[in-house]
């Protein structure tokens, strides 16, 4: 074995060990504190919108339309999604569906939906308005469910209002353009993307889930259900 | 006493892309597993960190809409590791133009990727680091530009192996004058 084999394996070895203790010595800075953020979100909130928010386990700013379960489950979820991200939509439809069929219905998990529209993303904030009305009249499945599905259909032609006039009746469709029409929920959506980036949330999705002892564990990006599923069943024990 | 030789622009070439790509791939390949989530405050949560990364990174895959889900499984598992270890290899130097070519084979596949999904108009994560890229013009871009210091690494890399300059020539590979 030659000098300059050594030398370059030993700079190679130093190089690779460097690189992997800035990544594993990276904190894990998304523990959800954020107080100061939810104040300032509380304050811009009108007080209509402020009425109707709840706090669950220690969670706060909780709009219980955009929420499913029992309050009194051991464990409450924050997902954090953009309307327009595929990874979201992902989510949503697979691993999501399958969360709230095997926890949210058996009041294992409180599942609590947080809006956090990108920039990026030209109807995401559009989506987020027309899913929280939705919800508002008690239609938030059928509405999100039909938004993540068609997601490239609308954000192509950006026909969101069309998307969601197909999934439920045209009375409902009246409610819900009059409340998007009137931007009473607005701040209610603001109050979420405060909340997310106090966190800070860096990408779409995040989940963040908390459980009765204060301990929270951010969950960031798309994760199956079978992964999520072995940490979900410490949690919920 | 054999000595090494100077640096000439065929050596340059070959260091540079050695760095880069090998300090590249290795990021790329490190990103995917230990990003975006690093809770590893105990085993079962630094278990879960790296699968959940795992999963993250074959969602992005998925979504190039290429392969069958046996398929996305084999590349999400098996290109982060592939791609530390090519980082290595190509770092220490030693059987250069294997890894370079392998190296240039796997550039040459991602930018086919890449290429096809960006005109096909696909809205979706390049997937090319641990955290999420929109695939764009400047992704395509990016790569042909890894491709082509690729490319040109490895084909220097031959050209030195055969015609190596005489001060570093071994006296096998010394013509007699």
């Amino acid at each position: 074995m030659n000098r300059r084999f050594i030398l370059a394996s030993s700079a190679t070895m130093v190089f690779a060990a460097l690189g992997a203790f800035l990544l594993l010595a990276a904190p894990a800075t998304q523990k959800s504190s954020g107080k100061s953020a939810v104040k300032s979100a509380n304050a811009a909130g009108s007080s209509a919108a402020a009425q109707t928010i709840i706090t669950v386990d220690g969670v706060k700013d909780i709009d219980p339309d955009k929420a499913l379960g029992s309050k009194n489950a051991g464990v409450v979820m924050e997902t954090f999604t953009d309307f327009q991200c595929p990874a979201c939509k992902q989510l949503y439809t697979t691993t999501l569906q399958r969360v709230t069929d095997n926890y949210v219905d058996n009041n294992k998990i409180y599942l609590v939906h947080r809006d956090f529209p990108l920039p990026m993303h030209a109807y995401s904030r559009v989506a987020a308005s027309y899913a929280r009305a939705a919800c508002h009249i008690g239609k938030c499945e059928v509405v999100e469910q039909a938004l993540f599905s068609n997601q490239e259909k609308w954000e192509m032609n950006g026909d969101v209002k069309g998307t969601v006039a197909a999934a439920i009746s045209p009375a409902d469709m009246k409610k819900v353009q009059a409340l998007v029409d009137s931007g009473s929920l607005e701040p209610l959506i603001d109050r979420d993307k405060q909340i997310g980036q106090s966190v800070p949330i860096n990408q779409t999705p995040t989940t963040i889930i908390h459980t009765r002892d204060g301990q929270t564990y951010p969950v960031v990006g798309f994760v199956s259900y079978d992964v999520l599923k072995t940490l979900l069943d410490q949690l919920v024990k | 006493m054999m000595q090494s030789a100077p640096l000439n622009y065929r050596r340059l070439v070959i260091w540079i892309g050695r760095l880069l790509l090998g300090a590249i791939f290795i990021y790329a390949g490190c990103s995917k597993i230990f990003y975006p989530n690093q809770l590893f405050q105990s085993w079962l949560l630094a278990k879960f960190s790296i699968r959940a990364n795992f999963s993250n990174f074959a969602n992005q895959v998925d979504s190039y809409k290429l392969l069958p889900d046996w398929g996305v499984y084999f590349v999400s598992r098996f290109l982060p590791p592939a791609e530390i270890l090519l980082g290595l290899l190509l770092l220490i130097g030693w059987r250069l133009r294997i890894w370079a070519s392998i190296i240039t084979g796997i550039l040459f596949g991602f930018i086919t990727v890449v290429t096809r999904a960006y005109l096909l108009g696909l809205k979706i994560d390049c997937g090319c680091f641990g955290k999420p890229e929109p695939l764009t013009g400047w992704t395509v871009l990016r790569d042909s530009g890894l491709l082509l210091l690729a490319l040109a690494m490895t084909v220097l890399a031959f050209q030195e192996a055969r015609k190596p300059h005489p001060w570093s020539a071994t006296p096998a590979q010394e013509q007699p004058s």
